[in-house]
């Protein structure tokens, strides 16, 4: 049999593509594929892609170190900027990928992992904070960072432990006005708020609730300044938190201390307000890279390398948390030998560092629901300008002072 | 009595925001008679651009506003032009169209900013003014003055300019005015152009005073339909009044009952006024035929 000379290069080529093609296949194999499920569009996406960028740096480290399990590890993004975007980013990740990480909304969370366990793939949450998605308990659900009662119990420690000797006052003698935005995120912080400082002997002034999406809060802000509280709690988003303190301001609102929960930490509180009327409020947020080195190792390898890679300080702490979370799920791997939904899992179940194991500060310890109970926010105080870790006093670098707490003296 | 009077200066500094926006909304409404879901979202733009003027230029919000109104007309002016007139015959696609560009807008400004929330952190606009115990925003107040300066600006220039008496005519009887040597279209693509400014006028005026993200149009939005609809469809005035009477009411409820049910409150208000009297507090039997009635 005689082949011409196109029917051999033709023949040629298709066995090149073939081989191509095999090696490909082969290589896809080794690696470790992991999906990661967040908003990258809509208006989230600025802290969708904080938290893939944590999730990245994680993974150059892991990969530089030889990978895990001998194998490189892939991340793959899956846009979702709500739950239906979330439903469809897994299914069609779902084939591509051995695990899932996640997220910066809960609610994408709560129906990604719910689509994820279709298809039985582990679902490892970083940032996530709604309480119920680990009161699930979905077999594929672990949660690394902290969820919304670690907030609360921090912002109650700060005020027991950080504002009420700042204040010379005893817990008992401090009244507290509870705010928040009024979707569960904001309602199951506060709900816990409430129940721990009642606990703690404090008097809750009042408690309010507004839409994150309000035009104005100057009712919400008279009715505080009726209740006259020394320590003003707020649990919501930066256009509301903004909103809120401008009216504060205008309305000539100015409890001892205020302390924010979740947002308030970042250069859109800076540049709406001012360092000047920023000057000592707290903020109850992610650890950030200026943890002290005791207390969170490796913080500050974090910032450098978030720098190299991406070319300007990080933006939010979430990303952090996210590349800690990350390093615990590779740890995880490594410790099952698969990304096998039970193995995984059990070794999640056997995961038992202590605290200020990671930059975050964190250790792993997962409780029944696969919740890190060793995930713990942290209080940052606004001081010229700058976000500074004050509290816990173990996790505040050297040098680090409590600045007054601003507001009526 | 202090407080209750801080109560009531808020809800109508607060009414004022709401009525600035409806006014371009129910302008438009009342001449060309197509509802703009995309008034909400030309607000946002001309946030966008007064902040993007202030942080890139240094120029002030006010003095932006010569320079973003006439901008926001010529957009008003090409959305009436490229998507509203070709659909004229057509109101349902009308309706859709500007609803696409609400959609198209939000992404557009997402796309540009990446989601990150911009603010003007502007000396002036945290002036505060305190007159016998109340405290009062002055950037607010520019607000409640605009709205009022611009109410009856628009209800003389209706009343006794030959421009306004050509769109009350049109409002009237298209045809008539057509046969009278109006010249129909011009007029049209004016007002659109005319609610675009007024949303300039809005978007300056607001930016000093909110977090800008890109769907903070919505947040408005909702309430200045509701202001059109209780004030009375295409009524200049029931605007004015339609949106100081919603702020007083969210104010009132919010401090007096609950902050979380101020808006429940006024649209169970809302429900109420359209059962007992469809054509809204100042609103004409029928409003959606006879159109726009600010010469009243």
């Amino acid at each position: 049999m005689r082949l011409s000379r196109r029917a051999a290069i033709r023949l040629g080529g298709a066995g090149m593509l073939a081989v191509a093609a095999s090696r490909r296949r082969a290589q896809a194999a080794e690696a470790i594929r992991i999906g990661a499920i967040n908003p990258y569009s809509g208006p989230m996406a600025l802290y969708g892609t904080e938290v893939t960028h944590g999730y990245e740096l994680a993974v150059e480290r892991a990969n530089a170190a030889g990978g895990v399990l001998g194998r490189q590890v892939v991340l793959l993004r899956g846009d979702a900027a709500n739950p239906q975007q979330g439903i469809s980013a897994v299914e069609q990740l779902a084939p591509s990928v051995d695990v899932f990480a996640g997220t910066y909304l809960s609610a994408v969370s709560n129906a990604a992992s719910d689509a994820a366990l279709r298809h039985e793939r582990i679902y490892w949450d970083t940032n996530a904070l709604a309480q119920d998605l680990t009161q699930r308990d979905l077999p594929n659900f672990i949660r690394s960072g902290p969820d919304a009662d670690a907030f609360a119990r921090g912002s109650v420690e700060a005020v027991k432990g950080l504002i009420a000797p700042a204040l010379g006052r005893e817990v008992k003698d401090l009244s507290v006005w509870i705010e928040h935005e009024d979707s569960i995120y904001g309602s199951s912080i506060a709900a816990a708020q409430r129940t721990l400082l009642q606990a703690a002997g404090a008097k809750i002034a009042g408690v309010g609730a507004h839409p994150a999406s309000a035009i104005d809060l100057t009712d919400t802000v008279l009715r505080a300044r009726r209740a006259a509280p020394d320590v003003f709690i707020e649990t919501g988003y930066v256009p509301d938190g903004n909103l809120l303190l401008r009216t504060s301001r205008d309305q000539g609102f100015t409890p001892r201390a205020t302390l924010f929960v979740g947002t308030g930490d970042t250069p859109e509180t800076l540049s709406s307000l001012g360092a000047a009327f920023l000057e000592g409020k707290l903020v109850e947020s992610y650890p950030r890279p200026d943890v002290a080195p005791a207390y969170g190792p490796g913080a500050q390898d974090y910032a450098e390398a978030y720098r190299r890679k991406f070319g300007h300080d990080p933006i939010a702490p979430q990303g952090l948390t996210a590349y800690v979370g990350m390093q615990m799920l590779l740890e995880a791997i490594a410790a099952a030998g698969s990304t096998e939904m039970a193995k995984l899992r059990a070794a999640a179940a056997a995961m038992d560092r202590p605290l200020h194991s990671y930059a975050t500060g964190f250790g792993a310890k997962f409780d029944a629901h696969f919740q890190n109970i060793r995930a713990l926010p942290t209080t940052i105080q606004w001081q010229a300008g700058r976000q500074v870790t004050v509290f816990p006093e173990a996790a505040a670098a050297a040098g680090v002072r409590l600045a007054p707490l601003s507001g009526r003296g | 009595m202090g407080q209750i009077v801080e109560v009531l200066v808020a809800g109508l500094l607060l009414g004022a925001v709401y009525g600035l926006v409806a006014l371009g909304l129910n302008l438009v409404f009342g001449v060309v008679r197509v509802v703009n879901f995309a008034q909400g979202e030309l607000v946002t733009l001309a946030m966008y651009a007064t902040y993007w003027l202030y942080a890139h230029y240094g120029i002030n919000a006010y003095l932006a506003v010569l320079l973003v109104v006439p901008a926001l007309f010529v957009l008003g002016v090409l959305l009436h032009r490229l998507v509203l007139a070709p659909l004229q015959d057509e109101p349902m696609m009308q309706i859709f169209a500007t609803f696409g560009l609400v959609i198209l807008i939000q992404n557009l400004l997402l796309g540009i900013t990446q989601g990150q929330a911009l603010s003007i952190d502007w000396p002036f606009a945290r002036t505060v003014i305190a007159f016998a115990g109340v405290n009062v925003n002055v950037a607010r107040l520019v607000v409640f003055a605009a709205l009022t300066a611009i109410t009856v600006g628009l209800h003389l220039f209706l009343r006794d300019t030959m421009p306004g008496r050509a769109i009350r005519a049109v409002i009237q009887d298209r045809r008539a005015a057509r046969a009278m040597g109006i010249n129909v279209d011009r007029v049209l693509l004016l007002t659109v152009g005319a609610g675009a400014g007024l949303a300039g006028i809005a978007g300056a005026l607001l930016a000093p005073i909110f977090t800008l993200s890109p769907a903070i149009g919505g947040n408005f939005i909702l309430a200045a339909f509701a202001v059109v609809v209780l004030g009375g469809l295409g009524s200049l005035w029931g605007a004015y009044i339609g949106g100081l009477l919603v702020g007083v009411v969210e104010a009132c409820a919010g401090f007096y009952i609950d902050p979380a049910l101020r808006q429940a409150i006024w649209f169970a208000i809302f429900i109420a006024v359209l059962i007992l009297r469809p054509a809204g507090l100042l609103g004409q039997v029928g409003a959606e035929e006879v159109g726009f009635r600010g010469q009243q």
